[in-house]
């Protein structure tokens, strides 16, 4: 191990000791019941002893020794389970306390983090990293019970006997240096086979799915020759294993073997000597058999450990992100709405952004300055990448502007509280993103519990309403992933009845129509009109329909707001706005 | 600590089904016949080996020590670490070679799957689902590996432990035996009642496991419509619902296993309490020797493990056998669409006939083309238009073949197509579909799919042809562009460039295009355009249009509603038929840019 790595891995341990303090309780009582196991356990052989030699070899009672021994089963039986118990129930309760820090932490990274970071890593930050962690404190109370167990055997072996106990204990360190060497060893063996199958698996399903590619061109044999490829290197891999497996198992399995010997062999002739009791041979037979799995079990659980704290590492590295979009110290408040006082008024001043890409800046908004009026919609114009759906972002504070602000009523975005503002601005994405729940908890999502008459309003003002009534469940069907799955167009109206119900101050809607069949986007765009009516609203789009929908039209480009006034005085008097929109205009789908 | 193999009642098979099973892996294994032997072999010999420690201690007490025999004492020291030491080397052995036999039968089983799956035809993949077929090539034939690598072995090494145990033991004292046996049949019935309650309660961890991983998925994928909502504390607490659930029926599954665990630390200790009690009596009674008590006692965890592990191992032996009767199904499935065995050959060229076709999907349901008659004329391009369902991508595809009509047929030259061999018919018939798919690899990778025997000179001939050879250069690095899976990275417009170079690869007579109905990056796609235009000369040419420009320039269109050709001709002519055509052209120039 390089000093780095030391480093790091004392980190990592030092995590895994602060994470542990809060269960100190359970985790005691854990290795408290281990230690009650280890009196029941130790004492058998004993008892064993006793009862040959008093018992058996002499006229003593069996019948008193045989109860003993019925009693150190029962202790070390109760005292096992309830051992079991605990450990399964810390280490349970380690992982899920953990997991649940760091979902709340993922919903509250920004926005940017979220960018960069990757979900299969995410996801496996908090399933098997958190395994691992678990995989190791559940071994915490055994650990305990066992060293205890290892030490008084030592120290019963040493005072019944020191030279047959020197000797016969000899081998056992071994176990442990062996067993946690293969620990070690075995585990990248593993995780490459597990890496082969997925190269496999990769195999298999891009031949699934592009199988009219393959049956069109007749490529089976290609892919039957990468098939085979990847079946030999998992072979391969896994013989690897094999190989480690048949180098350390048989000989951890043996190595006690020898101190077996060592007590038939030295402990048999002291008995013919008649300096040791048969009875005692015995126990001393039936007490290294019973180091053997403690030695082994510490050996793995050491390197356990070992993986549990560079996994808690990886867990932490999340953990210690600080969000870097927050809310404000001293939020302010923004103005109520009232007659007398229309609100969302939204102001850009001088914006200016750019992505942080790896380590290149993207420039997007280069001072754009905009106002809108309250109740007033905009239709913003641009072609792809100009920057229309960052000014939704920005809006939402995902990101913050590097220059420049933002303001809504008055206020800057920075000064508000991030709820306030998000409940303040409605986004009807292109895209919808539906949860695995019922149809009404995807409309009421802004606000979870409202009434189920205000939900069957907004799918009724969204179009949504019919189609919901066909759906198996009616309102009570569950979408998602894994539930009933709905067409684009059908999502959307989903999305825009979520829009109505959060009732925004302020209304995006960024690209919201073009999911939508040309066909059906007039009825789309009635609910559109009846949401933005004296509402705020920024339109996205670039289908001269819904770009009609608003008051007028900005046209975005290199940064700034180019050009503004209604959609055919831009048709007639800018060349780059018809440009803009015949590039995105699409003769397509016809049916 | 699971039973990680927990079967669903469902994939359980019956007796009849198991021995089938068994039976057909036992013959496809007959490869490593000699292998599996050996390692049988091996096992006996180092089951045996563990068995004689205890019954060299009890000839060591018994004719060593008690006799005060120290020859005899040595010589039964000697033996025992002969026999560790045999034990270690034969140990080794057995990994290896049951290793290498057993991994040899899952690759040959991997190759097998395989090969018989891309035999199917279309049919059979629109029919059963991706990811299920993705399953019976990885999770089912996983599920075995944990089996090869050494679960086979421990049965059979407990199998046989707890077999000659028994007669061990039976010959040493058939008193201490009977009292052994009392605990027997509560044991087994523990075992069997845990084995019950822990596969149930696995299958519920298991669901709960994958509902808190979907919801962990959509908290994090979802983070921008969360956050855009203020929607964090509701999700957290959600999430917290699923993950409290999930350790709620893992503390029901340590429960489960709790007592049972429990019981079994006491039953192990409590019978040799009774060997010692009523055997201690025996040598009393002069009926049984010290030793053998001893014997006994050491012997008893032989007896103990194997009955857990046995129990345990029956599980995966019952998942193994799931799975392989599984995967013998795909292995039994008959392709719909197979070769004949003397093909006639294709002409270089000629006319496409489709002589009054009817064609579903699955037997029994509506039919998606009935009677369909059509002629492409060689060297002439057909557009098929109408609505989404009607049936034109269905009438493509009978035309490539990748599907057979149930009644009718269609030919290439003359020659019905189910005459020809697959090979030729792909040589003349090359159909491209709406999206370019793309497997990992390099760009050159993915063009040779169409043509694996291709020289590098055919290659830039045929990219030359269609005037995409500078585009596929100037890639980073070139034509060895790693495309990375699925193609992701290269734009929608470039995956498409991919498909039109396969298709000018393979130079085939006829070209059935499935056009895209998503818009490409305005930049590829003009290329787009001019490569197919390219491609297109000299060839005839089916196209399932999208776009009035396609159709426009078409020889022939045809118009296939309600599973039929409702109308047939030249542009002109449809649009003075005044039909179905007509309103479509019409709709089609509203939505065309103002």
């Amino acid at each position: 191990m390089t000093e780095e790595t030391k480093g790091v891995t004392r980190e990592g341990w030092l995590l895994l000791i602060a994470t542990l303090r809060l269960q100190v309780r359970g985790l005691s009582m854990g290795a408290g019941v281990g230690l009650a196991w280890t009196l029941g356990k130790v004492a058998v052989p004993q008892l064993t002893r006793l009862a040959i030699d008093k018992g058996i070899e002499k006229d003593g009672s069996l019948i008193f020794w045989t109860m003993l021994i019925l009693a150190a089963a029962t202790v070390a039986g109760f005292f096992a389970a309830c051992r079991r118990y605990f450990a399964f129930r810390e280490s349970r309760l380690t992982e899920s306390y953990l997991r649940e820090r760091l979902f709340a932490q993922i919903q509250g990274l920004h926005v940017g983090f979220h960018d960069k970071a990757q979900t299969g890593q995410l996801m496996s930050r908090s399933s098997s990293d958190l395994q691992q962690v678990q995989g190791f404190v559940v071994n915490i109370p055994i650990f305990v019970s066992q060293i205890t167990m290892v030490l008084g055997v030592v120290v019963i072996l040493f005072f019944s006997d020191p030279i047959l106990a020197a000797v016969s204990l000899a081998p056992l360190p071994f176990i442990n240096v062996s067993a946690r060497r293969f620990s070690n060893k075995i585990h990248p063996a593993v995780l490459a086979v597990q890496q082969e199958q997925a190269q496999l698996a990769n195999v298999v399903e891009e031949t699934v799915s592009g199988v009219r590619v393959i049956k069109g061109f007749g490529a089976e044999g290609v892919q039957l020759a990468k098939l085979q490829t990847e079946a030999d290197d998992i072979r391969r891999e896994s013989m690897k294993a094999a190989y480690i497996r048949s180098r350390f198992l048989p000989a951890i399995d043996l190595l006690p073997s020898l101190g077996l010997v060592a007590v038939l062999g030295l402990g048999g002739h002291r008995v013919i000597t008649g300096d040791m009791t048969l009875g005692g041979l015995v126990a001393f037979n039936t007490y290294l058999t019973m180091l053997i799995w403690p030695m082994r079990n510490i050996g793995m659980t050491i390197a356990f450990g070992q993986r549990a704290a560079s996994a808690l590492l990886r867990v932490n590295e999340i953990l210690s992100e600080e969000p870097a979009i927050k809310d404000p110290v001293k939020p302010r408040q923004l103005p109520k709405a009232g007659l007398a006082q229309p609100t969302g008024a939204l102001r850009f001043n001088n914006v200016r952004f750019g992505y942080d890409i790896g380590h290149t800046d993207v420039r997007v908004l280069e001072g754009l300055t905009l106002e809108v009026q309250p109740g007033e919609s905009v239709a913003i114009v641009g072609a792809t990448g100009s920057g229309k759906s960052t000014i939704t972002r920005l809006l939402l504070r995902f990101y913050d502007p590097q220059t420049g602000s933002i303001e809504l009523d008055g206020i800057d975005l920075r000064e508000l509280r991030l709820s306030e503002l998000r409940r303040s601005v409605g986004v009807v994405f292109e895209d919808t993103l539906l949860f695995h729940d019922t149809v009404s908890s995807n409309i009421a999502f802004a606000k979870p519990g409202i009434d189920s008459d205000v939900v069957v309003r907004a799918a009724k003002l969204a179009g949504a309403h019919e189609f919901i009534m066909q759906l198996p469940e009616k309102y009570d069907t569950v979408l998602g992933e894994r539930g009933f799955s709905l067409s684009g167009g059908q999502r959307q109206r989903i999305a825009i009845a979520r829009a109505i119900v959060a009732d925004p101050r302020v209304l995006v809607l960024d690209d919201a129509t073009s999911a939508v069949d040309p066909t059906k986007e007039h009825e789309i765009r009635d609910a559109l009109a009846t949401v933005m009516r004296g509402r705020t609203t920024l339109v996205i789009a670039h289908r001269p329909a819904t770009i009609e929908l608003a008051d007028r039209a900005v046209l975005l480009d290199e940064g700034v707001i180019a050009a503004s006034g209604s959609h055919h005085e831009l048709l007639e008097t800018n060349e780059k706005y018809r440009e803009v929109l015949a590039a995105m205009a699409t003769p397509k789908v016809v049916e | 600590m699971y039973p990680m193999d927990a079967v669903g009642g469902k994939d359980k098979l019956n007796r009849s089904q198991t021995r089938v099973v068994l039976m057909r892996s036992i013959r496809m294994a007959g490869e490593f016949r000699r292998q599996a032997l050996w390692a049988m072999i091996l096992v006996t010999v180092s089951t045996l080996c563990t068995l004689a420690g205890p019954v060299l201690v009890r000839h060591g007490i018994d004719a060593g020590i008690k006799a005060k025999d120290e020859r005899v004492l040595n010589f039964t020291v000697v033996a025992y670490l002969v026999v560790t030491t045999l034990a270690y080397v034969v140990g080794r052995a057995q990994y290896v070679s049951l290793n290498s036999a057993g991994e040899g039968f899952l690759r040959i089983l991997r190759v097998k799957v395989f090969a018989q799956l891309q035999r199917q035809s279309m049919a059979f993949f629109d029919r059963e689902k991706a990811g299920v077929l993705v399953a019976r090539m990885t999770a089912d034939i996983e599920s075995m590996a944990e089996l090869v690598q050494w679960g086979l072995m421990q049965f059979l090494s407990a199998f046989l432990l707890l077999f000659l145990a028994f007669f061990l033991l039976l010959s040493l004292s058939w008193q201490l035996t009977l009292i052994t046996l009392i605990v027997f049949p509560f044991l087994i019935a523990a075992s069997v009642k845990f084995q019950r309650e822990s596969s149930k309660a696995y299958l519920e961890v298991r669901e709960k496991v994958g509902a808190n991983l979907s919801a962990l998925q959509e908290g994090i994928t979802g983070v921008r419509v969360i956050q855009a909502y203020a929607r964090e504390d509701e999700q957290i607490r959600r999430f917290e619902e699923s993950n409290r659930a999930l350790f709620r029926s893992h503390m029901h599954s340590v429960k489960v296993s709790t007592w049972y665990f429990g019981l079994i630390e006491f039953a192990g200790i409590a019978s040799s309490a009774l060997i010692i009690g009523i055997g201690g009596w025996l040598v009393h009674r002069g009926t049984v020797s010290l030793g053998t008590v001893v014997a006994f006692v050491l012997l008893l965890a032989n007896l103990f493990d194997p009955v857990q592990q046995l129990s345990q191992l029956y599980n995966t032996l019952q998942s193994a056998a799931a799975a392989l009767h599984k995967l013998f199904g795909i292995l039994d499935a008959t392709p719909d669409v197979d070769e004949v065995t003397s093909p006639t050959e294709l002409p270089a060229t000629g006319d496409v006939v489709v002589n009054n076709i009817t064609f579903s999907y699955a037997a029994g349901s509506r039919p998606a083309l009935e009677n369909v008659n059509l002629t492409l004329t060689a060297g002439t391009r057909l557009a098929l238009v109408g609505p989404t369902g009607a049936g034109k991508s269905t009438l493509a595809k009978l035309m490539a073949r990748l599907y057979d009509p149930q009644s009718g047929s269609v030919s290439f030259g003359g020659v019905d197509l189910r005459q020809a061999s697959m090979e030729d018919l792909r040589r003349r018939i090359v159909v491209i579909p709406q999206e370019g798919f793309l497997f990992d690899g390099s760009v050159r990778d993915n063009l040779l799919i169409a043509k694996p025997t291709a020289t590098e000179t055919e290659l830039l001939r045929a990219l030359d042809n269609i005037g995409l050879r500078e585009r596929f250069e100037a890639l980073p690095e070139g034509m060895d562009t790693q495309v990375r899976e699925r193609g992701s990275r290269l734009s929608a417009g470039e995956r498409q460039l991919v498909a039109l170079s396969r298709a000018a690869l393979v130079d085939p007579a006829v070209l059935v295009l499935d056009e895209a109905t998503s818009n490409l990056d305005p930049g590829t796609e003009m290329l787009v355009e001019a490569a197919l235009e390219k491609l297109m000369i000299g060839r005839s040419v089916i196209v399932v249009a999208h776009r009035l420009s396609t159709v426009q320039r078409a020889d022939k269109i045809a118009v296939v509603a309600d599973a039929r050709i409702s109308e047939i001709g030249t542009h002109d002519e449809l649009i003075a038929l005044n039909g179905h055509y007509a309103l479509l052209a019409s709709t089609w120039n509203k939505t065309q840019p103002q």
